[in-house]
């Protein structure tokens, strides 16, 4: 049985196009839409690697885990990988990164990558939740813990993926307030 | 096909396979010591050799007859006896079983392979998630020639790719062969994926160890007098790293501590769980956290600050190790030790306790301290690297060694700047095919060789007691590093220095007046990317590799090296002159000015293959040294327990490392991290049965099995110090094994100190601590 679906991912419009009325939407991101940035860890939605970003028509954005969620769930929708962050250029070539995509990297937050779309579509969601809605600097901590505290890595103890989620924020103007 | 039971359709019961077969491989390691630590020895490995028992009823038996003046076995088993009726009349003795659980690595890439054919060319490729892509080459290559499709195919190609996490878990894993063998017979390209229930299933575990160990120590001096230790080492279906894993696991339980006398045992047998490898910690993390458990609850009995304990045990500098082999490098264990024992966590724990225990008194509160030291390397490494100088300054360089994660990619390019002023602008990791240009040849194992057949075949210029390595044993910082700076060293001695001579010989001297000498290269310093030298001006890499082509200088430079607990050094002649060099084999290329005369020694690929003049191979009889490059680790956790559910809260840990010089610190902080993340879930939340309800029943994955999470890490109370360098000349250590193992016993012994109940297995869960919360 198959199903026709469309959605948009990074701007660009997919679809329509036929798939598999079974088909998980990591496989689809993966063997249909090219985009193999978005990595497989547990398939049962315990470990947060395959984690997406739904961008809703209210402003508002949900995290979305894709190995335990099928297709049919995105479609008609508007998304985010981990692809989508970066700023191109005509040519496709990355001309500046994300805010929290540079603060990972500067900090070396990263070992083995499996793990960091997922931590980087989390902690983006977390980054533009705040540019709408600041916090005071007490409650950072907490809300990079709700953020991103079930996602499992294996190398790098999450140590710098929160120091530099933290870092980030406190010195982001606008997403902290006295 | 999951998950339904019906699918499988069982024969008769028969017994199982494993109860079939003998012990994968049985080591022990006795010692004793001769009037000093640093003496000869009366009787150990290094002195005497190693022996090996006979099997009977699949069991070890060590049935040599005592002697003092008899062969190998018997002199050993004579000294054991004598070391075992000494240690029952020695004033303290501290006798326990410990127990340590099967886990699996849960690195988040699952095994996966892709296999293709492609007709046209008559090319087999594979792309493998593999720590060991070289060993499939080899492998792989064999299969390819003994199938029925060798006809057909003229050209192997391995490709390997970046790695998404390994932990030993993918070192000489058998999953790449099967994504061979589907490729071989498939019609189409063929993917071939674990998901991560069959990771669980078939993937490879960590060891669980069964030790019996007897610590005896003088109750006046607090000196150790003994170490007895009996160790079974389940191994799994199918023999992998467990012969390797019971020795490293037989040599580690001494720790950071000099034993005047030791009989250590490990056998690893099989069994019929999943196959049991080389997980990161490899015996060591089962064998040293126990030995720091008892360390610490001897210095409870002993009425001793454990950290005391430690320092009047400690290996100084000479002690011999275990196997009668002195360690490399200084032991700082003492110096460690006596910074630890000033922080504010280990001074204050006692006041602190009483404070939190009194704010809060649903929990407990509990302080502990362990340190290690770790070896690295596995005694016969083989590291390659090849740097390249293109005419405009370019550097590229190649290395053998995989990136999954450790940041091998990162540190090796720093490395070039030694040597090169900068680092490298291009690095290829786990390069496979290009090490052809060497020409080498191995035959034998470089681990049981003997001294005679190794003189001979050294003989052959192209011959090496091993061509490639894995990716394993935390051995990029040293090895590797090792092998990258001489490539970088030979062409800054051969190329980049000559060019610079000559720059500064004809545009900024008289030399038509008066003389000058260049004599002392390595007196020369890169500074902001330009080579200074006495004043003269500072010249850029691109003036000098523009120089160095224009002379015909050496402009690469490819490599390998082996290392058994020593490195070989050759003799080489490089542009007429004679070095010395730590490498086995050498090709060079030179500068695009090159003669005819040195255009005529090149290979198609423009390398010229040197021969050496001569080698000298470390000794065979090193393999009996076990290990000795160690990296020291040291860990406090403060912690509390919750009296009601037992469940233990990290509050903070501060650990501390003795590296060498840290190629990059960062990554070196990053190791220390996941390290301690991961010993935390060896010691509380990681655990799978063995057998029938195992992993091997393909039900197991994260819901059901826990690592740990930020919150049970205590992620925003870690501390990290990395102890200074003794010099800038102090080679990086390899580190990322050790960092996860201090942390293990530490906790035990803060919940001891929060609960006041000792624990003796691993992992230890709250069903373990409920009701014991004082």
């Amino acid at each position: 049985m198959t199903q026709t679906i469309s959605m948009t991912i990074n701007g660009g419009i997919i679809g329509p196009i036929d798939v598999p009325d079974d088909l998980m939407m990591i496989s689809f991101l993966h063997e249909y839409v090219g985009l193999t940035g978005t990595k497989f860890g547990c398939g049962a939605g315990v470990c947060h690697a395959c984690t997406i970003i739904e961008d809703r028509s209210d402003g508002t954005a949900e995290i979305l885990r894709t190995c335990i969620n099928g297709v049919e769930r995105f479609n008609g929708k508007t998304l985010r990988t981990v692809e989508g962050h970066a700023v191109l250029n005509a040519d496709g070539e990355i001309e500046s990164l994300h805010p929290v995509q540079n603060a990972f990297i500067k900090n070396f937050s990263f070992q083995c990558g499996w793990c960091t779309s997922g931590f980087v579509n989390a902690a983006t969601a977390l980054y533009e939740k705040l540019l709408k809605s600041p916090i005071a600097k007490k409650d950072v901590r907490t809300a990079i813990e709700n953020a991103l505290g079930e996602h499992v890595c294996r190398c790098t103890g999450y140590v710098k993926y929160y120091d530099a989620m933290e870092q980030l924020i406190l010195e982001t103007e606008g997403l902290t307030i006295s | 096909m999951q998950f339904n039971d019906a699918v499988v359709q069982w024969g008769a019961d028969s017994d199982f396979v494993a109860n079939s077969k003998d012990p994968y491989a049985s080591w022990r390691m006795i010692r004793v010591e001769g009037e000093s630590s640093t003496s000869t020895d009366t009787y150990s490995p290094m002195k005497n050799g190693i022996f090996f028992p006979t099997y009977r009823s699949h069991k070890e038996v060590w049935d040599a007859v005592a002697k003092q003046s008899g062969t190998v076995a018997q002199e050993g088993i004579y000294w054991a006896d004598q070391i075992a009726k000494e240690s029952e009349n020695t004033g303290y003795v501290l006798s326990k079983t410990f127990k340590t659980q099967t886990i699996e690595p849960m690195m988040m890439e699952p095994e996966a392979a892709n296999a293709w054919f492609d007709p046209s060319s008559k090319t087999f490729h594979v792309i493998i998630s593999s720590q060991s892509p070289q060993d499939m080459y080899q492998q792989g290559t064999q299969m390819l020639a003994d199938s029925k499709f060798k006809t057909l195919i003229d050209n192997f190609v391995v490709h390997a790719p970046l790695v998404g996490g390994g932990f030993g878990a993918k070192d000489h894993s058998i999953f790449p062969y099967y994504g061979l063998l589907a490729g071989l017979y498939a019609s189409a390209p063929v993917r071939l994926a674990n998901d991560r229930f069959e990771q669980f299933q078939a993937g490879l575990k960590r060891h669980p160890f069964t030790m019996k160990n007897k610590l005896a120590i003088d109750p006046d001096t607090k000196k150790i007098q003994s170490l007895i230790s009996d160790m079974d080492l389940d191994g799994g279906g199918r023999v992998n790293f467990s012969p390797s894993v019971a020795m490293v696991g037989a040599t580690a339980i001494q720790g950071i501590y000099y034993l005047p006398k030791n009989d250590l045992q490990a056998t690893a047998y099989p069994s019929r769980d999943p196959d049991h490898g080389s997980m990161r910690g490899y015996g060591t993390i089962q064998a040293m956290a126990a030995m720091e458990m008892m360390i610490n609850e001897a210095a409870n009995d002993l009425k001793v600050d454990p950290i005391e304990l430690r320092k009047i045990n400690a290996q100084r500098s000479g002690d011999k190790n275990s196997q009668g082999a002195i360690p490399n490098g200084t032991s700082r264990y003492v110096e460690m030790l006596q910074i630890a024992e000033k922080d504010p966590i280990w001074v204050n724990r006692k006041t602190a306790k009483t404070k939190f225990d009194a704010e809060n008194p649903d929990k407990s509160y509990g302080v502990g301290f362990s340190m290690v030291t770790k070896d690295y390397g596995t005694g016969a490494n083989a590291p390659v690297a090849y740097v390249n100088l293109e005419p405009d300054g370019k550097i590229k360089l190649t290395v053998g060694y995989v990136e999954m994660g450790t940041g091998t990619m990162t540190a090796q390019a720093v490395i070039v700047a030694k040597n090169m002023g900068r680092p490298s602008d291009e690095i290829i990791t786990s390069e496979i095919d290009a090490w052809q240009t060497l020409q080498l040849e191995e035959t034998d194992s470089p681990y049981i060789i003997s001294q005679d057949r190794q003189d001979k075949m050294s003989k052959n210029p192209r011959w090496t007691p091993v061509e490639t390595m894995a990716s394993s044993a935390s051995a990029s910082a040293y090895f590797q590093s090792f092998a990258t700076e001489l490539a970088t060293k030979i062409v800054y001695t051969n190329g980049l220095w000559p060019a610079a001579v000559n720059l500064w010989k004809t545009k900024y001297f008289n030399s038509q007046y008066a003389a000058i000498s260049f004599e002392e290269p390595d007196r020369a310093r890169w500074v902001d990317g330009k080579l200074n030298y006495q004043g003269f001006p500072p010249l850029s890499l691109e003036e000098l590799s523009g120089e160095a082509h224009r002379l015909g200088l050496v402009t690469g430079a490819m490599i390998h090296t082996f290392n058994r607990w020593a490195w070989a050094e050759g003799e080489w002649e490089i542009l007429g002159q004679r070095f010395n060099l730590a490498a086995d084999a050498i090709a060079l290329r030179y500068g695009t000015g090159a003669t005819n005369q040195q255009k005529a020694l090149l290979d198609n690929d423009g390398f010229h293959l040197l021969d050496r003049r001569s080698i000298n191979y470390p000794k065979t009889a090193l393999n009996n040294a076990g290990v000795t490059y160690y990296t020291p680790c040291a860990t406090v956790v403060e912690l509390a327990v919750h009296k009601g559910s037992g469940e233990v809260q990290l509050l903070s840990t501060h650990s501390w490392l003795e590296c060498g010089n840290p190629i990059v610190k960062e990554l070196v902080e990053g190791q220390m991290e996941g390290g301690i993340a991961m010993g935390i879930g060896h010691t509380l939340h990681e655990y799978l049965p063995l057998y029938e309800d195992g992993p091997g029943n393909g039900t197991w994955n994260l819901n059901r099995y826990k690592v740990p999470l930020a919150k049970d890490i205590a992620v925003w109370n870690q501390k990290h110090t990395i102890l200074k360098p003794l010099s800038v000349e102090d080679p990086p250590k390899g580190c990322s094994e050790v960092v996860c193992i201090p942390v293990v016993a530490a906790i035990i012994e803060a919940i001891y100190q929060a609960t006041g109940k000792r624990f003796y297995h691993l992992p230890v869960t709250p069903k373990d601590i409920k009701g014991e919360a004082q």
